[in-house]
């Protein structure tokens, strides 16, 4: 199970530190939130050191759609997985129609709100849209209330079209870093399946496979590969029959220009990745 | 009065539960009783909190390093809203804390045997390099606490220079 944090200096903790106690509590991956830690931090000798995936990302927090586009174009190369932080209504729309975000976050957050169109567009345009534990889990009285009864209407569209969806406290230090068993219980309690939070979690392991395998430079476009056929029948043993089954599923993409993003619907890829 | 025959007295879990801080805050077994049953009382309301009847046995918490451990006792059957009651415990008398259940044992003894004694590593006061500043910092085994002008930073031995 993956989950996705701020790091230092937007959060509290550095990326190794995250990543350390993600590890100890069960976690497998980690998705850095914050670009300048995803840039500036030797990511793989921090996964190696301790044991867990630690994924680049960035999450772009625009005051309005026309900033935020610039920073998808920006960014998208660089970063696995690319979220933007939504809260007002323009921004969650924007989020939702671009093939190249991954996730909208917090779409609930500063009085935005999501509709069944929204959801809709999330579903075609195949970005998940992420249920926000954090201040459920950190804030108290009239604000918790309205958090609650925020995830609650989300989960309610999310679950009506099956739209891809993850999961996570938004931790930005170690100390508000939850365990996987701990965020299932909560779950529970709040009116979420055990199942529906433990595949909130595993959807970031999935984007982040997903888009590591669309940034590889064998990768041309949904169902062309680079390098001679034998090549990668050899390369890939044994699941290479598996996987010509998953290029052929990815078809459904060709047509759309750009090779990210654009699939339909996180919850699909399931041959590709495996779990 | 006369103790309940053995089939009728509740039958317990025990959690062992790790507790994390920054260095320098003070928590005390009080206060963590305390925060647990707000969280409980909060998030099950009144009467998932009585069904959980959450208390805590043994705590320790060690000021300087910033870790402790707990075991709190719940009734059986009821561990899973415990678990979300004190995974939402966010700040104890205003103090940041991270809390994680170690696991669930049948008897205090097996609880403390297997989940208890994991803290306890020696805490150092010591100043170290990072990010191009020397500042004042605990290490704590990988750990490493830095107090920065904006605050405390968590680290590792991973990010010093």
């Amino acid at each position: 199970m993956y989950e996705a944090v701020h790091a230092h200096p937007a959060g509290e903790s550095t990326v190794a530190r995250l990543a350390a106690t993600a590890a100890r509590l069960g976690y497998s991956g980690l998705v850095i939130r914050t670009r300048s830690a995803s840039n500036g931090t030797d990511l793989a000798a921090v996964g190696d050191e301790y044991g867990i995936d630690v994924v680049a990302g960035a999450e772009i927090d625009a005051a309005d759609p026309s900033a935020a586009s610039g920073s998808v174009g920006n960014f998208r190369p660089d970063f696995t997985v690319l979220s933007v932080r939504g809260g007002s209504n323009a921004l969650n729309r924007f989020a939702v129609e671009s093939d190249r975000v991954d996730v909208l976050s917090a779409p609930m957050a500063d009085r935005g709100d999501v509709n069944h169109v929204l959801v809709k567009a999330a579903v075609d345009h195949g970005v998940a849209i992420e249920f926000d534990l954090g201040p459920v889990l950190r804030s108290t009285g009239g604000r918790r209330v309205q958090a609650l009864s925020d995830l609650r209407k989300l989960r309610e569209i999310v679950d009506h079209y099956d739209a891809p969806y993850v999961v996570s406290a938004t931790a930005a230090s170690h100390l508000e870093l939850r365990a996987p068993r701990e965020l299932r219980a909560v779950g529970e309690v709040i009116g979420f399946d055990a199942d529906a939070i433990d595949e909130g979690l595993h959807a970031w392991k999935r984007i982040a496979d997903r888009n590591r395998h669309r940034l590889s430079e064998s990768f041309v476009e949904p169902g062309v590969r680079r390098g001679r056929y034998a090549d990668v029948e050899c390369s890939d043993g044994d699941a290479g029959i598996e996987d010509d089954d998953a290029e052929i599923r990815d078809d459904d993409g060709i047509g759309d220009d750009d090779g990210i993003g654009d699939d339909d619907g996180t919850a699909d890829l399931g041959p590709e990745v495996g779990e | 009065m006369k103790h309940l025959p053995k089939h009728l007295r509740p039958r317990w879990r025990y959690l062992g539960v790790g507790i994390e801080t920054w260095p320098g805050a003070s928590i005390g077994r009080r206060d963590f009783q305390r925060a647990i049953w707000y969280a409980a009382g909060n998030l099950l309301g009144d009467p998932g909190s009585a069904d959980a009847d959450l208390s805590v046995l043994s705590f320790t918490h060690d000021e300087a390093a910033g870790e402790g451990e707990a075991v709190v006792r719940v009734r059986r059957g009821h561990v899973s809203p415990a678990r979300a009651a004190i995974a939402c415990i966010a700040t104890i008398e205003d103090e940041q804390v991270g809390v994680s259940v170690r696991g669930v044992s049948g008897t205090v003894r097996a609880c403390e045997e297997r989940y208890m004694g994991r803290a306890g590593r020696p805490a150092e006061q010591r100043h170290v390099a990072f990010e191009g500043a020397d500042r004042p910092a605990v290490v704590r085994g990988d750990a490493v606490d830095v107090s920065a002008e904006s605050g405390h930073v968590g680290a590792t031995r991973l990010d010093l220079e």
